[in-house]
């Protein structure tokens, strides 16, 4: 069966009723995966746009067709772990046990007890949808947010302009670590997506499987809802966002990418880098060429 | 009946292995080190069956905890000090999930300045995060209420976590004989774990934990005040069947001594009671009429007793070993004060602190207490704060 079929046959296990903004990455990257996962899953949504959204349920109602679980910003992979070793322990070893995670509960608050739990090795899948800030309170700045982004702790001002240091690359930090499975996806590309949460989701029976998406945020980055996709597409092709796995020891690059766009052409599109000089695209430019030439050696040994 | 000389640390550990917890989770920190190791070495000898999870931090800890116990796991912990505050995110998410679990505290000063000794204050501080909390004085109390705090905890009247509080080094490091019940004892005496509040299971789909607003929070609020009133009588009723089972009895909420027919009374808590104990002891021997109040349960807090205790009394004072800021006073003064409301000004009272960051709390330190209460018996009202240390 080809990912569009299986997308197109497999069963939604969001309830209606959630209210994330039109256009938004995180739900399409959340449906997605809960989608390939099945009914047999349990599913963590820490604090963040998606929890916001509802899917973790309002009183007594849940969001989800799904177990689902809030737990804290700061504890997701290691909740998680609790919940994994009971299941191992009473022979449900296939149950899934996911975590969907924005960067702030991933890359921030989070980041020890993820950190900790890949290097147990914990069975779980650990997803984080990356939109690159606090956007469900209102888009403050985050530890992957791009150099020059504007957001709401990081105003564009006379003095400061836009956030000054370079986004943490949580993906390939996670990769360091001794786990089953790491990857980045795009939902521009959502076959390979598809297959990265599939491999994602069996890794996860032996180990701890991380894959790091890109979520464009229409409403924090300051695009029209309808191009998301384009964005994202656009994130890949500039090489802001390459697309690649981790398994077995061994570094691929999955989308190769021969003739990059520039990353001008990535920033230019939305408003948060509005006010971006030229010496900083320069300095982007130079990060992204970096990071894919990190890659390729990483990939090529 | 197998006696055996052990630390503290050592028995909590053998306590908890007893109950045949699902997971543990442990962090290292003074003064519990040696219960995470002496847990660890069972582990790896393959005399304890449970899932053992080593983690990065205390916050990791009571995380994967309350994911096991989410999944339906009885579970075992022991923290100290910045352990415990470090873990307090999650710490009061467990109370008030209303998931049970049985958790050490191997009570430590809080920094600063900096220190690593005994003291209260780590567990004082956590008095309001809705677990249960009880006080041991020995070894052997430690044993007894790891074992008796699970059936507490998985009551179905109950469900909310509870603190063992034992002192860190006085008890932790300190080796006492204790009568260590054998595995098939404990196994008639304890029932197997069953709760379904609150369980991630895709066979029974539901959000645990959703979003909340404030009126349906005030009954869940409201829900575990009063169950933590309903804690207090399956206390005494598990301290009874205890008593049935292992022969040994603690008297529930709190435990008097000499009260009866005692004019001013001494409260301890945890340790420092064998020193007040043997204060008593001296000063009934030159006639002064004192009892001793060892309060063991500090929540819920037993209100109706200590009133019933003190009832008649002239005077009393509460041994701290820990302070309540803003009070000028020990925390357990302020609550024990708190029980007796409206019937204060016949007392004459009094908090004294001591034993802070690792102080000793001396026979003579426990005898001046007794001789402020005898001399200021005949004047009701508050006296100042008497603090038990040296002179510099």
């Amino acid at each position: 069966m080809n990912y569009i079929e299986k997308l197109r046959t497999s069963e939604d296990m969001v309830t209606p009723g959630m209210s994330a903004c039109q256009g938004c990455c995180g739900e399409l990257v959340l449906r997605r995966i809960l989608q390939i996962a099945g009914k047999n899953t349990i599913v963590c949504v820490p604090p963040g746009c998606m929890s916001g959204a509802g899917v973790v349920g309002w009183d007594y109602q849940t969001g989800m067709k799904i177990p689902v679980h809030i737990p804290l910003l700061t504890n997701t992979a290691s909740f998680l772990s609790g919940v994994s070793q009971m299941y191992q322990r009473k022979g449900r070893g296939d149950v899934n046990m996911i975590a969907v995670a924005g960067d702030g509960a991933t890359a921030d608050g989070g980041f020890q007890s993820l950190s900790g739990a890949a290097e147990r090795n914990e069975k779980m899948l650990y997803v984080c949808y990356d939109n690159e800030g606090y956007m469900n309170t209102g888009f403050q700045r985050s530890s992957t947010t791009t150099k020059g982004s504007r957001t709401s702790t990081t105003p564009i001002g006379e003095a400061i302009n836009g956030k000054q240091q370079p986004s943490k690359y949580v993906s390939l930090i996670m990769s360091m670590h001794a786990l089953q499975y790491c990857a980045t996806a795009s939902p521009s590309h959502m076959q390979d997506m598809v297959a990265k949460i599939e491999r994602g989701l069996s890794e996860s029976k032996k180990g701890f499987a991380f894959i790091h998406v890109l979520a464009p945020c229409p409403t924090g980055w300051s695009f029209e809802p309808d191009q998301s996709i384009q964005i994202a597409k656009k994130a890949v092709a500039s090489n802001m966002f390459p697309l690649w796995e981790k398994y077995n020891g061994n570094y691929y690059i999955t989308v190769e990418n021969k003739k990059p766009i520039p990353v001008k052409e990535f920033l230019q599109s939305m408003g948060k880098f509005k006010s971006l000089t030229d010496a900083d695209i320069a300095q982007i430019q130079q990060e992204a060429d970096t990071k894919y030439e990190t890659l390729k050696k990483l990939a090529s040994e | 009946m197998k006696i055996k000389a052990m630390t503290g640390n050592t028995t909590a550990a053998i306590a908890a292995s007893l109950c045949r917890p699902d997971l543990i989770a442990a962090y290292p920190i003074t003064p519990q080190s040696s219960v995470a190791e002496y847990l660890s070495e069972l582990i790896h000898s393959g005399a304890l069956a449970s899932n053992y999870v080593t983690t990065e931090s205390e916050h990791s800890v009571m995380s994967v905890i309350q994911g096991a116990a989410c999944a339906g796991g009885r579970t075992f912990t022991a923290t100290s000090g910045q352990g415990l505050a470090l873990m307090y995110e999650p710490y009061f998410q467990m109370s008030t999930m209303r998931l049970p679990m049985v958790m050490a505290i191997v009570t430590r000063e809080m920094i600063s300045p900096c220190t690593v000794w005994s003291g209260q204050q780590d567990s004082m501080s956590v008095r309001d995060a809705g677990w249960m909390q009880v006080y041991v004085e020995n070894n052997q109390e430690i044993m007894d209420m790891i074992i008796q705090g699970y059936m507490i905890t998985e009551h179905e009247d109950v469900l909310i976590p509870i603190n063992v509080c034992y002192d860190g080094f006085y008890l932790s490091h300190l080796v006492e004989g204790v009568d260590v019940p054998s595995q098939k004892e404990v196994d008639a005496f304890l029932p197997a774990v069953h709760f379904n509040h609150a369980i991630l299971d895709p066979d029974n789909p539901m959000a645990v934990d959703s979003l909340t607003s404030g009126e349906v929070l005030t009954r869940y609020r409201r829900g575990h005040l009063e169950a933590m009133t309903k804690a207090l009588d399956v206390i005494d009723e598990v301290d009874k069947k205890f008593a049935k089972a292992f022969g040994r009895s603690y008297g529930g909420a709190i435990e008097e001594y000499k009260t009866e027919d005692a004019d001013i009374v001494l409260i301890s808590i945890g340790g420092m009671t064998g020193t007040a104990r043997d204060a008593v002891d001296m000063a009934r021997e030159q006639g002064i009429k004192v009892g001793l109040i060892k309060l063991r349960f500090v929540r819920p807090f037993p209100v109706e007793r200590i009133a019933k205790a003190l009832k008649g009394k002239k005077a009393f004072a509460v041994v701290d070993r820990s302070v309540s800021f803003g009070w000028n006073a020990g925390p357990m003064y302020t609550e024990v004060r708190a029980a007796l409301l409206g019937g204060n000004d016949k007392y004459s009272h009094f908090s004294a602190i001591g034993g802070l960051g690792g102080a000793d709390i001396s026979l003579k330190h426990m005898t001046s207490v007794i001789e402020k209460l005898e001399s200021v018996k005949s004047k009701p009202g508050q006296h100042e704060t008497l603090w038990l240390m040296k002179e510099f």
